[in-house]
């Protein structure tokens, strides 16, 4: 067959994934507006901006990992490494489709993440606005 | 880098010599890690082998994974139970272990890093003289798949 038919098809395949991406986040994200309201009762919703100071800033809690970008990279369409050297899938929901659509695993590396790299939980407003940012991208 | 790593390993066999292909047998992880630990211990690494350390030092590593070597890596109890229950039945000193493994490892000693067992410390003696493990490619003696291509299955005997 020939290979620009087969690239065509591949693309036209893609589009409607990339269209259902930000859909497949909704529920996880829903979950949180919940508890964001239940934290805070002026909460007026999640910002990409916000999530994205969120994503660069570094906190002196851990000389290891001082932000979220020590193993996510300051770009999230590009894959991370762990610290053991271990390649991450990017974190940008353009890219790897299939993130913030499993709630259990989210949380888990939410807890995990937020207390190695701020030494407390993250808020659900902080964990809102990051999603937002990574569907955003 | 292919051409690195070949050098790397023909310098390591030749000091290894005879010696290391003679007990490759001896250091092959070859039982099969089960499902419950590889999803939950090969994110952040690969699932290292349950054979490469005793059984008290997993359980020092399970009990203590909210500081996790610098890290938080908190599971539920119930994700837990399964992990424990492989490691113990994998164990160097459990029925499919093998003792070689814990040579010179005292039993008042928990070691809770594979990279800091004596036969792991022999077996790359000359990486470690040479500053192997600090090349950024590879960044840490952890880091096994860097060099072992089928350290994820418990293959660390072919060279490549
Ligand atoms: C020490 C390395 C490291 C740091 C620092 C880190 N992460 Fe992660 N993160 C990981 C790894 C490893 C995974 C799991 C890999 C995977 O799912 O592909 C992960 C996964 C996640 C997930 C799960 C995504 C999903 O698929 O549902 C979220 C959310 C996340 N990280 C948020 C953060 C936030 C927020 C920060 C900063 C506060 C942060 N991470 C800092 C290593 C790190
Ligand atoms: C959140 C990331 C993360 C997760 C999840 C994780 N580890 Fe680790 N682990 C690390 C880091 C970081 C190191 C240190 C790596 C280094 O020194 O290069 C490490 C090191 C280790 C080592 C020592 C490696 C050596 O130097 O010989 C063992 C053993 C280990 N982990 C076992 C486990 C087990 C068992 C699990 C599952 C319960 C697990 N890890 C899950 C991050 C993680
Ligand atoms: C920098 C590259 C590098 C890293 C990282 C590395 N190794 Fe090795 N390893 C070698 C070389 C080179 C040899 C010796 C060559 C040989 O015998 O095949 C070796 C030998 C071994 C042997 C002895 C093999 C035999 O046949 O007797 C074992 C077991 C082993 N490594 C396990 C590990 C484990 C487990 C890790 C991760 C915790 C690891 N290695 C990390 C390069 C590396």
């Amino acid at each position: 067959m020939n290979i620009r038919f087969m690239a065509g098809l591949a693309l036209a395949a893609l589009i409607p994934v990339l269209a259902y991406a930000a859909a497949a986040q909704k529920p996880v994200l829903d979950a949180y507006a919940v508890a964001a309201k239940a934290e805070n009762t002026g909460f007026s919703g999640f910002s990409a901006e916000r999530g994205k100071v969120f994503f660069l800033a570094k906190h002196d809690a851990s000389s290891e990992t001082p932000s979220c970008t020590t193993c996510h990279t300051t770009d999230p369409t590009k894959a991370g490494q762990t610290r053991a050297g271990k390649d991450i899938a990017p974190m940008a929901v353009s890219k790897t489709p299939d993130r913030y659509t499993d709630a259990e695993k989210t949380e888990k590396w939410f807890l995990r993440n937020c207390q190695s790299v701020l030494g407390r939980a993250c808020t659900a407003q902080e964990k809102g606005d990051f999603i937002t940012f990574m569907a955003s991208l | 880098m292919r051409k690195v790593w070949a050098g790397l390993f023909a310098g390591a066999v030749a000091l290894l010599g005879v010696g290391v292909f003679g007990t490759q047998r001896v250091f092959s992880a070859n039982a099969g890690p089960d499902a419950a630990y590889v999803k939950e211990c090969s994110a952040c690494h690969i699932a290292f082998p349950a054979q490469y350390l005793p059984k008290r030092s997993w359980e020092r590593i399970l009990g203590s994974l909210d500081k996790h070597f610098g890290e938080n890596a908190t599971l539920s109890p119930t994700a837990l139970a399964p992990i424990k229950a492989y490691l113990d039945a994998h164990a160097a000193d459990s029925a499919m272990g093998n003792p070689r493994i814990l040579r010179d490892v005292p039993a008042s000693v928990t070691p809770i890093r594979i990279t800091e067992m004596p036969f792991w410390t022999r077996a790359h003696a000359k990486l470690i003289a040479r500053k192997a493990f600090d090349a950024p490619k590879v960044k840490s003696g952890a880091n096994c798949i860097a060099c072992h291509r089928g350290a994820a299955n418990g293959r660390f005997e072919d060279d490549d």
